[in-house]
C-alpha cells in the first residue's frame, strides 16, 4: 500500500478537527451560516478534498462573507457529494460517515456508526493498514495514500485518502477524520492501458475476438502490423477475414466447439501468411462482460525449422552408419559361416559376440530413427481396415526365427472371430512383435508366450504375456522411458536397445490407444495395448477386406 | 545360373555381396561401381534380375532403374533396392516405383541369395 504523503500537522487540520469533534453534519450546517471562524474549517475541508486549496485571512473573510459563504457552501455540497467521509474516535472506532460513504460501500449507517474503522479496510483484515495510519495520526500527522475499502457486497474499491489527526482547543487528540475519492475505475483503466502497453511490446500475436458478433475486439501492434490491420478497422473483421490465414474455418470451429462444452483452454497450429504459429486459445467469461476469446499466436517456424535441421541430421548420420555396418556384419556373417575357411573355437566365440552386437547397433540405430521420426511428427500412418486376428497369427509366423532361438511357443487365445480394425495394421504388428521379442527375452526356456485378445464394445485389449522374472518395483515406473537404466533388464545380453517400448507406447497412442503392464516379480509380466474400434464397421468391411486380400 | 546385375558405389559392401552369392554357386554376376556404368554395360546385356544400391554418387538406384526401364529388353527385369534408408514406410514407397523387393543394409550374407530368388519367383 502506498502511503504517499505525510505531512506534518497544521493549524487549519487543527481548527478544522476543533469543529469536526463536535460532529461532521453539525459543523457543516453551522458553516452555512456565515462566521469567519467556519469559513476556515470549510476552507480546511476543501484542502482536504484537494478541490480547491484555499487559505484567506478572517479580515477579508469578514468583508466577503456573505458571498463567499453561498460559494463556500456549494463547494462544500459538491466535496460533500464527491468525496466519501468519516470521523474517527481515539479508540480507532467510526463515529460518523457521509452519505456518499453509505452509498458507495453499500453499508447502512448504524452498521458502520460504532464500529472499528479496521473494518473498512481490504487489507489482512483491515489491521494493518488501520494500524499504519493509526501512528501516524497519533504522532499528530496527516497520512495520505491509497486506502481499498471493503463493500458491504464484498467488492473492494480503491480510495485515495487523506486523513487528518483532530485535536480539541487544548491540543488533546480526540481522532481523526478522512476524506477518500473512489479511484477504482482510474486504476482499473491504468492497469488496462499498461496491459496494452505490455501486449504491444510482445512478439507474439495477441487477438481478443467477441464471442458473439465473432468480430475482434482487439490485437496487439504485432498482429495488427503482420496483418496490416488498424485499430479503426478492428471491430469489423472476423477470423475468417483474414486473408493470409490458412484453416480459417477450422479456427472457427475449434471457437464454436469450445463455447458449446464450455471448455476454457485449447492449443492448435495454424499458418498465417507462410509462417506455422502454435495458437492457445483461451475462452474468457468474466463477470457481466462479453464472452470473449483470447489468441495467443507464437511464431514456431524457427523452432520447426531447427528441429527439421537436427532431425535431418540424426537421420543422416544414422543412416550413413548404416553402410559401413554392412560390411562389418557382412563380412562377419561370411566368417562365422565358414565361407573363408575354419576358424579356431574361441575365435569363432569372438566373432559371435561381435556378431551379436553388431546386430544390436543395427537395432539401435533403427529404433533411433523411429523416434526420431516419432517427436518430429514425420511418422505416417496409413489406416486401414482389416481383421486383427489375421494380424495376430501373421506375427506368430513372423517371430518363428526368435521363438526357435529361445525354445519358446505361442499361444493365442480369443482370435477365434474376426475383429475388424480401422488402423495402421503395419504399426500395430510392430508394436506386436516388440512386444513379443521383450516377452521371449525375458522367458524362461521351453516356456510359452501368451497372446490373448480380447474385444470390448468400443475397444479391444491386446496382452502379451510372459512367465519370465517380473519387472523390479523400482523400474516398473520407468520402463516406458528412452534408455530407462533398469536393474535387471540384462540389456547387453538380451540384445535390447532400451527403446523399443517408447517407439510403442508412442505408436499406440499415435492410433488413439493406450498401453500399459502388470507384473509380479517371480510370476511374469503381461504387456497390453488397447485399441479403439471404430463403431459401424460391420460385415460389408469384412467382405471387402477379404476380397482385397483375395485380389 | 540367374544371371545378376549388382550396381553398388562401396567396394567393401561389392565384396561382401559377391562373396555370399558365390557360396550358393547359382549366380552369375557382374558388378558396377554407379549407375552410368551400369548403364553403359546393359547395352548388350539381359540380366534376370537387377540389385541396385539406392543412394550413389551420380546417377540414384532409382534414376538408374528409371532408364533402364526405357530399353526394352530391360523393361521388365526385376529389380531388388538395396538401401541404408529402408525404414517401414519407405519401402512401401520403392515398391511403388517399381521395386520387387526392398533389401535393407546392413542384410544377412548367408541370406541375401534366398531374398533375390524370392523376388525373382514374384
Amino acid at each position: 500500500m502506498l502511503n504517499l504523503f505525510k505531512q506534518t500537522r497544521n493549524g487549519a487540520a487543527l481548527a478544522f478537527g476543533g469543529l469536526l469533534s463536535a460532529g461532521w453534519y453539525i459543523s457543516a450546517n453551522s458553516l452555512l451560516s456565515g462566521t469567519a471562524m467556519h469559513s476556515l474549517a470549510v476552507a480546511g475541508a476543501i484542502v482536504i478534498a484537494g478541490i480547491t486549496p484555499m487559505w484567506v485571512s478572517s479580515r477579508a473573510m469578514a468583508k466577503r462573507a456573505s458571498s463567499q459563504n453561498r460559494s463556500l457552501s456549494q463547494r462544500l455540497m459538491a466535496f460533500d457529494r464527491h468525496v466519501l467521509v468519516n470521523v474517527v474516535d481515539t479508540q480507532g472506532k467510526l463515529t460518523e460517515v457521509n452519505d456518499q460513504m453509505l452509498q458507495v460501500t453499500g453499508y447502512a449507517l448504524d452498521t458502520l456508526v460504532g464500529q472499528p474503522v479496521s473494518m473498512l479496510y481490504a487489507d489482512n483484515e483491515g489491521h494493518n493498514l488501520a494500524h499504519a495510519i493509526s501512528k501516524c495520526l497519533r504522532r499528530g500527522e496527516t497520512w495520505q495514500g491509497e486506502t481499498p475499502l471493503r463493500c458491504a457486497d464484498g467488492r473492494v474499491i480503491v480510495t485515495h485518502s487523506t486523513i487528518i489527526p483532530l485535536f480539541d482547543s487544548k491540543g488533546k487528540w480526540t481522532g481523526s477524520i478522512a476524506a477518500r475519492t473512489d479511484i477504482t475505475r482510474m486504476m482499473k483503466l491504468l492497469g488496462e492501458h499498461e496491459t496494452i502497453e505490455t501486449l504491444d511490446e510482445l512478439r507474439d500475436d495477441i487477438w481478443i475476438l467477441d464471442a458473439d458478433t465473432q468480430n475482434f475486439t482487439y490485437m496487439n501492434k504485432s498482429a495488427l502490423s503482420r496483418l496490416k490491420w488498424s485499430h479503426d478497422s478492428l471491430r469489423e473483421q472476423g477470423i475468417r477475414d483474414i486473408a493470409p490465414l490458412e484453416g480459417a474455418d477450422d479456427l472457427v470451429t475449434a471457437c464454436d466447439q469450445m463455447r458449446h462444452d464450455s471448455q476454457n483452454l485449447a492449443h492448435t497450429e495454424v499458418v498465417l501468411a507462410g509462417i506455422t504459429f502454435a495458437v492457445t486459445i483461451k475462452f474468457l467469461q468474466v463477470g457481466n462482460q462479453a464472452d470473449r476469446f483470447l489468441f495467443v499466436l507464437n511464431d514456431i517456424s524457427e523452432r520447426l525449422a531447427e528441429e527439421r535441421t537436427k532431425s535431418d541430421f540424426i537421420s543422416m548420420v544414422s543412416h550413413e552408419l548404416r553402410s559401413p555396418l554392412t560390411s562389418i556384419k557382412g563380412s562377419m556373417g561370411l566368417l562365422l559361416s565358414k565361407a573363408a575357411g575354419d576358424i579356431p573355437e574361441k575365435a569363432q566365440a569372438l566373432l559371435e559376440i561381435a556378431h551379436r552386437n553388431a546386430d544390436r547397433l543395427v537395432l539401435i540405430i533403427n529404433d533411433i530413427l523411429d523416434l526420431e521420426k516419432i517427436s518430429t511428427g514425420r511418422m505416417e500412418f496409413e489406416t486401414t481396415i482389416g481383421d486383427l486376428c489375421d494380424l495376430i497369427r501373421e506375427s506368430d509366423h513372423a517371430n518363428e526365427m526368435l521363438l526357435q532361438r529361445y525354445g519358446l511357443q505361442i499361444e493365442i487365445a480369443g482370435t477365434d472371430h474376426p475383429i475388424l480394425l480401422e488402423t495402421d495394421h503395419n504399426r500395430v504388428m510392430q508394436v506386436l512383435n516388440n512386444l513379443i521379442s521383450n516377452a521371449c527375452k525375458f522367458s524362461p526356456p521351453g516356456g510359452k508366450v501368451h497372446i490373448i485378445v480380447q474385444e470390448g464394445t468400443n475397444e479391444v485389449k491386446i496382452s502379451v504375456k510372459d512367465h519370465g522374472t517380473g519387472i523390479p518395483e523400482g523400474d516398473q515406473h520407468k520402463i516406458f522411458q528412452r534408455f530407462a537404466d533398469l536393474q535387471n533388464s540384462d540389456r547387453a545380453t538380451k540384445g535390447g536397445t532400451g527403446l523399443g517400448l517408447s517407439i510403442c507406447k508412442a505408436i499406440v497412442e499415435s492410433l488413439g490407444g493406450r498401453i500399459g503392464f502388470e507384473t509380479r516379480e517371480g510370476k511374469g509380466t503381461e504387456f497390453y495395448f488397447v485399441l479403439p474400434i471404430s463403431q459401424g464397421l460391420g460385415n460389408e468391411e469384412l467382405a471387402v477386406s477379404e476380397m482385397r486380400e483375395a485380389s | 545360373m540367374i544371371k545378376l546385375l549388382h550396381v553398388e558405389d562401396d567396394a567393401d559392401i561389392r565384396e561382401i555381396a559377391e562373396m555370399s552369392l558365390s557360396l550358393t554357386g547359382e549366380f552369375d554376376i557382374i558388378q558396377c561401381a554407379s549407375g552410368e556404368d551400369a548403364l553403359s554395360r546393359v547395352a548388350d546385356y539381359t540380366p534376370d534380375v537387377i540389385l541396385l544400391d539406392m543412394m550413389m554418387p551420380g546417377m540414384t538406384g532409382r534414376q538408374t532403374l528409371e532408364a533402364m526401364r526405357k530399353m526394352p529388353h530391360l523393361a521388365d527385369v526385376p529389380a531388388i533396392f538395396m538401401t541404408a534408408r529402408a525404414q517401414f514406410d519407405e519401402q512401401e514407397e520403392l515398391r511403388k516405383i517399381g521395386a520387387a523387393e526392398v533389401i535393407s543394409k546392413p542384410f544377412d550374407p548367408m541370406e541375401l541369395g534366398e531374398q533375390i530368388k524370392a523376388a525373382i519367383k514374384k
